[in-house]
């Protein structure tokens, strides 16, 4: 106490606060360091995903074609979309062909994983097997279903034919009746061992222990897929079935190789519309409101599996 | 103290240096310069071998020739837009590009080679048929070259149609109907081999519309006037009615790209089809015994006329080029007679120069004489409409071909199938107008 007497009578300087050029707690100190090192990242990421994904969305506003600049056009691209015949038939086109393709690809994938997870002779043989539709180059599977399906020289109707099970080729990617449910099959071939091999690398995670429990308790293989197996997959089930979603809805190469969008309007999906828009006719900003109306399409379907399945897992 | 003579201070030592490095700097730097080749970069048309081979063979002696770094890259037609407008956007284009040009030369992105169309036309005697119509613009500038005509003919299996009692081609539309249903044998051969798809092959239905009097859009080429036409076009609908229902088209015409045609027809499955003749060149490289069996043909008349229109090859400069001289000079000389000659005798394209109607190729292959009558006497693709941007994206669109599939696919009145047509064509059209 004395002490701070004397100094007040004396006039001394202020003592000096400590030399603290960095006035924040370590924690927000912390807490900065970490936000700098994101930085890089984030710029990256922005650069790599926003800007083109907003300059996407600033072409469908412009009359952009090849080699112009464009200029700013209001909702005239968007006008000449939705009365486009085809944006509705390939509206319809994408849901069915979406919603039906991850449907059976995830019932056949977990299908094909709980028999590849059984003691059975050659399993590993069958797992390396599985891959192959999915290693190979789309462009040769989808070549190969069209030669399958071909009316005159492909296998499926030669067989069915010299078996005497048809008295005439059906037009499998001809007939609008039979033109969507084939480029799906063919769709579903190239892709279900994605889900199989996801769903197979769960199952093989789940413990031994609780089959056993349940066998001992009398649970039937039913029981024990319902209420062990299944649960125990629901966070693979929704990354699977998200990205399947988000992959099978932009899916372009099946449809282009298989019917070109044909008979008529029957398999036109929003891929090859805005394809056909784009670099067919060179209208850039008519491919990019296409692509922009779809997004609330994907985005909904999206959430719904990615809320169904959460909900599922809680 | 005296310094020895050969000794220097650093002070000197560095001034002579920098005085040679100096001196040396540009010397050294221009070596490379007078080295460097100059690079050409060319995207070659792909379809028949034999004559892309013999394309890029010639632009590779002219490359070594004139000491140039040539860059050849073969791109089939189909994938020649998309990869073309990726180079645009990137700033990264060919310099020298063979392609339809008319989508380019609509958005300004095409040098301006009105000096070499007319030095050409002066030196080798003029054009052939409507080349002119496909080059000069309305201003009297040119934008892209010709170097052949193609078109579809009438090929037909003159075997086929002489065991059905047929001595004549069929001279009109009705006559092919009534041949195609006389000589096929189903399952194993279908009467025409004709796509009614979503792919350009199909848009020959519309040159069999035309020749019952309809048209799409006005003489400028900018008002839709098809629904002028409901009288000829309910006329031409009869028609195809009368064809999907004889069983003449092969099943999967629907979704037929533009192979499907050619390889029925290479398989001995189809009676007729209407396709330039590369494939004809095809059979005679590799089906020699199947080529005495095919006759080809103009195309059968309508109720109104004939309806035959030819398309055309081209090149064209870029108009980013850093090599416009050298560019000039490679599309001057790729139309030198000597080496049109031996191109022509391995390819699908008719002459576009008078100087080349004198070929001994037109004379050899029977097959050929069809082609030089047709690049003389042909109207411009499109024809009777104006050929231009908003006729292509409807073609692109095969708008014809749609409305048909309507009609068959979809089981729609005619009524509902030919309002869409219209209202399609009124949209594109508005497009340009």
């Amino acid at each position: 106490m004395a002490t701070v007497e004397r100094s007040v009578a004396v006039a001394t300087p202020a003592p000096r606060v400590a030399q603290r050029w960095w006035p924040l707690s370590p924690a927000r100190r912390e807490a900065l360091q970490g936000m700098g090192l994101l930085v890089p990242t984030m710029l990256l990421l922005l650069g790599l995903v926003l800007y083109p994904f907003l300059y996407a969305i600033w072409l469908g506003f412009t009359d952009k074609a090849v080699g112009s600049p464009g200029t700013f056009v209001g909702l005239k691209n968007y006008r000449y979309v939705i009365a486009s015949p085809q944006f509705s038939a390939a509206l319809v086109n994408t849901v069915v062909f979406t919603v039906a393709a991850v449907a059976i690809k995830f019932v056949l994938g977990m299908g094909v994983a709980v028999v590849l997870n059984q003691q059975i002779r050659g399993r590993n043989f069958f797992r390396a097997f599985l891959l192959m539709p999915w290693v190979m180059p789309a462009f040769v599977v989808y070549l190969v279903w069209r030669w399958l399906f071909d009316p005159l020289s492909g296998l499926i109707n030669y067989a069915l034919l010299d078996l005497g099970l048809l008295t005439r080729p059906i037009p499998f990617l001809s007939e609008r009746s039979t033109a969507m449910a084939s480029v799906i099959m063919a769709h579903v071939w190239r892709a279900f061992p994605f889900f199989a091999i996801s769903f197979l690398a769960g199952m093989q995670t789940i413990s031994q222990e609780l089959y056993d429990a349940a066998q001992v308790d009398g649970a039937s293989r039913w029981r024990q897929f319902r209420h062990i197996t299944l649960p125990s997959l629901y966070h693979i089930i929704g990354v699977v079935v998200m990205l399947s979603t988000i992959w099978t809805a932009n899916a372009f190469e099946p449809i282009y190789l298989l019917t070109g969008g044909g008979p008529s309007d029957a398999t036109v999906v929003y891929t090859l519309l805005a394809y056909l828009m784009g670099m067919v006719n060179l209208h850039l900003g008519e491919a990019a409101a296409v692509s922009t109306l779809f997004l609330p399409l994907l985005l909904a379907l999206i959430l719904a599996v990615t809320a169904l399945l959460h909900r599922k897992a809680h | 103290m005296a310094r020895p003579a050969m000794l220097r201070t650093r002070r000197e030592f560095l001034k002579t240096a920098t005085l040679a490095a100096g001196v040396g700097a540009p010397l050294l730097s221009a070596a490379p310069a007078r080295a460097q080749r100059q690079k050409l970069v060319y995207w070659c048309y792909q379809f028949l071998k034999a004559s892309d081979d013999s394309r890029a063979a010639f632009a590779q002696e002219w490359a070594k020739k004139n000491n140039v770094d040539l860059q050849i890259t073969m791109v089939p037609w189909k994938e020649f837009m998309p990869k073309i407008t990726a180079a645009i956007e990137a700033k990264s284009t060919p310099d020298i590009v063979e392609s339809g040009a008319v989508e380019l030369r609509g958005r300004g992105q095409l040098l301006d080679v009105t000096d070499i169309y007319k030095k050409l036309e002066k030196t080798y005697g003029g054009w052939v048929g409507c080349a002119p119509k496909f080059m000069v613009e309305p201003d009297g500038r040119v934008h892209h070259i010709l170097y052949g005509f193609q078109g579809f003919m009438l090929m037909a299996r003159d075997d086929m149609t002489k065991e059905a009692g047929f001595t004549k081609p069929p001279a009109t539309w009705a006559e092919l109907l009534d041949q195609a249903k006389k000589a096929q044998r189903p399952p194993r051969s279908y009467g025409l081999g004709i796509p009614v798809s979503n792919q350009t092959d199909s848009n020959v239905w519309e040159d069999v519309m035309k020749s019952y009097g309809a048209r799409l859009a006005d003489d400028k080429g900018k008002r839709v006037v098809l629904g002028d036409y409901k009288a000829q076009v309910w006329e031409f609908l009869d028609y195809f009615n009368e064809v999907w229902k004889s069983g003449t088209l092969p099943p999967g015409v629907t979704t037929w790209d533009n192979t499907m045609n050619n390889s029925t027809f290479q398989s001995g499955k189809a009676v007729f089809i209407l396709n330039p003749i590369t494939l004809t060149l095809w059979i005679e490289a590799n089906n020699p015994e199947m080529l005495p069996k095919i006759g080809h043909y103009m195309y059968p008349r309508g109720p109104k006329g004939l309806v035959h229109p030819v398309n055309y090859g081209s090149r064209s400069i870029l108009k980013y080029t850093k090599v416009p001289d050298l560019a000039k000079q490679f599309l001057w000389d790729s139309m030198e007679p000597g080496k049109m000659d031996r191109e022509h005798s391995v390819s699908q394209w008719g002459p576009v120069l008078k100087a080349y109607l004198a070929f001994d190729v037109w004379k050899k292959k029977s097959y050929m004489k069809g082609l030089v009558e047709l690049s003389q006497n042909a109207e411009p693709e499109g024809y009777p409409d104006v050929f231009n941007d908003a006729w292509r994206e409807q073609a692109t669109n095969t708008t014809v071909s749609r409305m048909l599939q309507r009609l068959a696919v979809d089981n729609w009145p005619r009524d509902k199938a030919f309002a869409e047509s219209v209202d399609v064509l009124t949209r594109i059209y508005g497009k340009y107008a």
